[in-house]
């Protein structure tokens, strides 16, 4: 088995009246298939820490649950999961405040927590459900009035991917900071607006490359996608497309920068 | 026999009478017809990007006046002298005006919040004792749905001039819940617990933070308000969980909520001593 799991994303035939179990740390996923009805569970393993993984059980093995989806689909009995990012904005934390001072740059490998989401294939292919992997907290970023709703997410801010731990339900955003300013750039909060990034394949998930020059708090400054597969790795294929494609966004919308955009 | 009666009355009438009769029908068909087309088209392509209360107003405007001016058409026709009707319309007007102040002081109120707009259709608005969902905004009143769904009328002069809350203005709001624990209670340990608590509801938001706040000395013992920050959306599942999780919490760490006490204090008789005999014999 490869360290990270990865081959939990590969497709599987599930055979009639077998189930299929993907289990990730600290979440299990079930799909049994009876006929063209497909039954879906997902269920939290609080105590998993282990690796990501799939197999095909036995239907005697399916756990006893209340909280079974039913979904009907004539298709074969192949499926298709693939990592997506969360569907709104996440907010990361970093466990410490990290100042950028004027003419620096640094880059920052970021842990994004992936969903689950299962779909058919085929000559049409559909998506079944999707399924969030991790717990994350709600949070608001901005003021009360025209802020937005987010997902909350307390991270470490990693400066080479050597210290970032491969995992299958994570994806590692690279974050390029150039302060081409006057000011220190401080990262209390950062605000990525995942729905704008696709995830790639290599030996571990990535997202698309983000990058910005930081021209000051009173200057517009974009945030920029980079629409290749991060340089990181050879070969990357992408797995995910970005639920709302984008060029970029506005860097006003990313840095908790509390004392230039905000007025707590 | 009933076609033939029809018959019988067409051909009494004179072709001037005829002529005009299906003047008036064509005006009255088109003009309506065109009336609700132009309606329509406006709210579904013109307007598409505009709110449901911009769009209602503009439908109305447009099917009244397009009324209006089909009314006055076949009045035309029918020759009716529309100078000297107008005239009597506004004499009538005055008259009308004095005797329904109620309804143009509701008008000129509507007009105030269409164009100050507090709130929109689908907001949750509370006026006095009645909370519900508005439905429309109209000239003369507002129309709510409550939510154990009873249609609310308010007079748009009432709105005007009484304190209004809109609920759903703003994408979030601070949920307050108020109890009191008892006396004995260790405050920081209480403080911890609540943390936790709003800390692992999935319901309420991290950010802004929750507010945790010991208030006051009350007779039966300390009252505390535990305020959580959450999405408008979120506010049954919100209040329902946390307080299933503060009342289980409460329980599992052995903190009690604060009862109404009296405390009795039970003393023997008094004693006869010789000074209190002498004052009573006094």
């Amino acid at each position: 088995m490869d360290k990270t799991g990865i081959a939990v994303w590969d497709p599987v035939e599930i055979p009639q009246k077998r189930c299929a179990m993907w289990r990730f740390p600290r979440r299990s996923i079930w799909v049994e298939r009876i006929e063209t009805e497909w039954h879906v569970l997902s269920l939290p393993e609080a105590g998993y820490e282990g690796d990501s993984f799939c197999r095909i059980v036995a239907r005697s093995q399916k756990p006893p649950s209340s909280q079974w989806r039913h979904y009907l689909h004539r298709d074969s009995g192949t499926m298709q999961p693939s990592p997506v990012l969360p569907d709104k904005p996440v907010v990361m934390r970093p466990d410490r405040a990290l100042t950028l001072l004027p003419g620096q740059s640094t880059i920052f490998f970021l842990e994004l927590p992936v969903w689950f989401r299962l779909s058919t294939t085929g000559y049409r292919p559909a998506k079944v459900f999707e399924e969030p992997l991790s717990v994350l907290t709600r949070t608001w970023f901005g003021d009360p009035v025209t802020g937005e709703l987010c997902w909350g997410l307390a991270t470490r801010l990693h400066h080479s991917i050597e210290s970032v731990d491969p995992a299958a339900d994570r994806a590692v955003c690279p974050l390029m900071i150039e302060n081409d300013s006057e000011s220190d750039l401080e990262f209390q909060k950062i605000c990525l607006h995942v729905e704008n990034l696709s995830i790639f394949r290599g030996k571990r998930l990535w997202t698309n490359s983000l990058h910005a020059v930081f021209k000051g708090p009173d200057q517009a400054t974009q945030m920029e996608i980079v629409h290749t597969p991060p340089g990181f790795e050879e070969g990357m294929v992408p797995v995910s497309s970005a639920r709302t494609p984008s060029t970029g966004w506005n860097i006003r919308r990313t840095f908790g920068m509390l004392k230039y955009f905000t007025d707590f | 026999m009933f076609f033939n009666q029809i018959r019988t009355w067409v051909d009494s009438l004179s072709p001037d009478v005829l002529t005009r009769g299906l003047r008036v029908a064509v005006t009255v068909v088109l003009g309506l017809v065109l009336v609700r087309l132009l309606a329509v088209v406006t709210q579904r392509y013109i307007m598409k990007k505009s709110n449901r209360q911009r769009q209602m107003i503009v439908r109305k405007v447009i099917s009244y006046s397009g009324f209006f001016l089909v009314l006055m058409a076949v009045l035309g026709e029918l020759g009716v002298k529309l100078t000297a009707l107008l005239g009597a319309a506004g004499i009538v007007g005055i008259a009308v005006g004095f005797a329904s102040q109620t309804s143009v002081s509701n008008i000129i109120s509507g007009l105030f919040l269409i164009s100050e707009k507090p709130f929109a259709i689908g907001d949750v608005l509370r006026v006095g004792a009645t909370t519900g969902i508005i439905q429309s905004i109209d000239l003369l009143s507002i129309k709510l749905r409550t939510f154990d769904n009873l249609f609310v009328r308010i007079p748009n002069e009432k709105i005007l001039s009484s304190e209004v809350t809109n609920i759903t203005r703003f994408p979030i709001r601070r949920m307050d819940i108020q109890f009191q624990i008892d006396y004995e209670q260790d405050l920081s340990h209480v403080h911890t617990i609540l943390a936790a608590v709003a800390s692992a509801n999935p319901w309420s938001l991290d950010e802004p933070e929750p507010v945790i706040m010991f208030t006051e000395f009350k007779e039966s013992g300390i009252e505390v308000m535990l305020g959580l920050w959450f999405a408008k959306s979120d506010f049954i599942d919100l209040k329902n969980s946390i307080m299933r999780d503060i009342s289980a919490r409460f329980a599992a760490e052995g903190v009690r909520f604060a009862h109404p006490r009296r405390m009795v204090s039970m003393t023997s008789p008094a004693v006869e001593t010789p000074r209190r005999r002498a004052r009573k014999a006094s």
